[in-house]
């Protein structure tokens, strides 16, 4: 698989935040996810990403190309939904795609409506009476309806209901079914894109702290319940976010491969259980102070 | 049409015609000092045409748009060129007009296009500010200038109508020495100002890709 967006050394400083040296790179055809908690920088990374803000240091590359050499023809190829959509309040939706449409090299006009009518979103409204899900619904049909074949999507599911959520989602699945569109996407860990992401990077202030194949990573991070001694002390000492319950203790660990020999025995005899961590478990496992 | 030119020029459009219904049509009508002051007015007016038509803006939804970020500081130029250029146009015709009847003489030509030069530079200023410092923060600098502006072009007027002695813009000695060949003063400070203004977009250009405090 070819890489459809690469980020190298990233670097960008707020009076209050930095981004430090993040890389990444994003296969074609795939659903890849950036999950941290608040003020982790994952929306500035997508703005730099997407094109929207520059970079102090470091470079991005976007189907071989930089923003500086083809803004333009990056911008025709991307679908970016920002946290919160900066539309013109007093204009209605219809307006903004009129106003909107002339600039994209492509436009699926009668697709646009097909999706707010599917997203439930009223072309006469004015964006101001539009709810927050709704204005993220509608910055999703814009991104989709000018034929992009990135989407780069900043808390998609954010504001929405359970049904817009999974309708969402089915969305993303179907975007990418063909192979050659892609879906960078980042958010909180619970809002069901985790799900649906097949490559993880965990964000937290301002770098990366973990990336891995979705499935890797949920292989070999595993809570381990154990009954007080039945682990060696070695071992127990690498479990991370133990937690001293009435009947025993509860612990996580990332190295299940290698430890798998080690717990043979106490699985065994019943003193230790294992249960599956989700991408939560995992990300507070990261984070500083979590 | 652009649809940021069309959705801004309504701003300029509204600007230009409530400027002419309320003050233009005086130069027709009234006697001095209508050329005196009158022109003053017009970069009060351009300023509250941008006032309007930034307060509406959303450069972080046109980011997102495949529009590079020198075609919008192109378009707003050629906006701001545009009003300029109608203001002038209409300017200069009543006061050809006027000539007639010793309202307006060649001096009053050069002074038009002295205050358009200060008005059309003025407002590239402040649209290269709004860039850099965002709206929120040029709101206020723009409201105040605005106000400062009214304040001034009145106390001005009231000055001229109570006291013989103060001292008229018109009547001054750049305009009086521009004003003897006032075709050729107004080609070159029209020429200067066109490029003065075309260096200011170009600065625009870098500001508005450097800045974020307008997204």
């Amino acid at each position: 698989m070819d890489t459809v967006l690469e980020a190298t050394d990233l670097t960008k400083h707020y009076e209050d935040f930095s981004l430090r040296g993040v890389s990444l790179a994003v296969r074609r055809g795939s659903i890849a996810g950036i999950f941290g908690p608040n003020a982790a920088g994952k929306s500035t990374l997508l703005k730099v990403l997407a094109g929207q803000v520059p970079a102090q240091a470091g470079t991005v590359r976007v189907f071989g190309l930089t923003f500086a050499d083809a803004e333009q023809d990056l911008k025709n190829r991307i679908g970016y939904v920002p946290q919160e959509p900066a539309f013109y309040p007093d204009k209605t939706v219809q307006w903004l795609v009129r106003f909107s449409a002339p600039y994209f090299a492509r436009w699926d006009g009668a697709g646009f409506y097909k999706l707010l009518d599917e997203f439930k979103v009223n072309p006469l409204k004015k964006v101001k009476h539009l709810s927050g899900g709704q204005k993220k619904l509608l910055s999703l049909a814009l991104a989709l309806s000018h034929e992009a074949e990135l989407l780069i999507l900043d808390e998609p599911t954010a504001g929405l209901d359970v049904v817009h959520r999974r309708a969402l989602l089915d969305r993303l699945r179907a975007f990418v079914a063909d192979g050659d569109r892609t879906v960078l996407a980042a958010s909180h860990i619970t809002d069901g894109l985790d799900e649906i992401a097949e490559e993880i990077w965990f964000l937290d202030d301002g770098r990366v702290v973990a990336h891995e194949d979705k499935d890797d990573l949920l292989a070999r991070w595993k809570w381990v319940h154990f009954k007080d001694g039945a682990l060696p002390k070695a071992l127990e000492e690498g479990l991370v976010r133990v937690k001293r319950l009435p009947f025993g203790s509860s612990g996580l660990t990332g190295d299940y491969h290698n430890l798998r020999g080690a717990l043979a025995g106490p699985l065994a005899s019943g003193d230790v259980k294992l249960d599956n961590a989700t991408l939560e478990d995992v990300l507070l496992s990261f984070i500083k102070g979590a | 049409m652009d649809p940021i030119l069309r959705r801004s020029s309504f701003f300029y459009v509204m600007a230009l015609f409530t400027y002419m219904s309320l003050m233009g049509r005086y130069m027709l009508t009234r006697s001095w000092p209508v050329f005196e002051v009158l022109p003053l007015f017009v970069p009060v007016w351009f300023l509250g045409a941008m006032f309007a038509s930034e307060h509406d803006e959303r450069y972080a939804y046109l980011r997102t748009l495949p529009i590079p970020d020198r075609q919008v500081v192109r378009t707003k130029f050629a906006l701001i060129l545009s009003f300029a250029a109608v203001q002038w146009a209409l300017m200069t015709a009543a006061a050809l007009f006027r000539m007639s009847d010793g309202i307006a003489d060649p001096t009053t030509l050069v002074y038009i296009t002295l205050v358009w030069t200060f008005g059309l530079l003025a407002a590239g200023g402040y649209q290269i500010a709004i860039w850099r410092y965002g709206f929120p923060v040029m709101s206020a600098v723009l409201g105040v200038s605005i106000a400062a502006g009214l304040a001034l072009v009145i106390i001005h007027l009231a000055s001229l109508k109570y006291n013989d002695n103060w001292p008229a813009f018109s009547q001054s000695g750049v305009v009086e020495w521009f004003g003897r060949a006032p075709w050729i003063s107004n080609a070159v400070l029209m020429a200067l100002a066109l490029l003065a203004c075309r260096a200011l977009m170009q600065v625009g250009i870098r500001v508005k890709a450097a800045s974020e405090a307008h997204l």
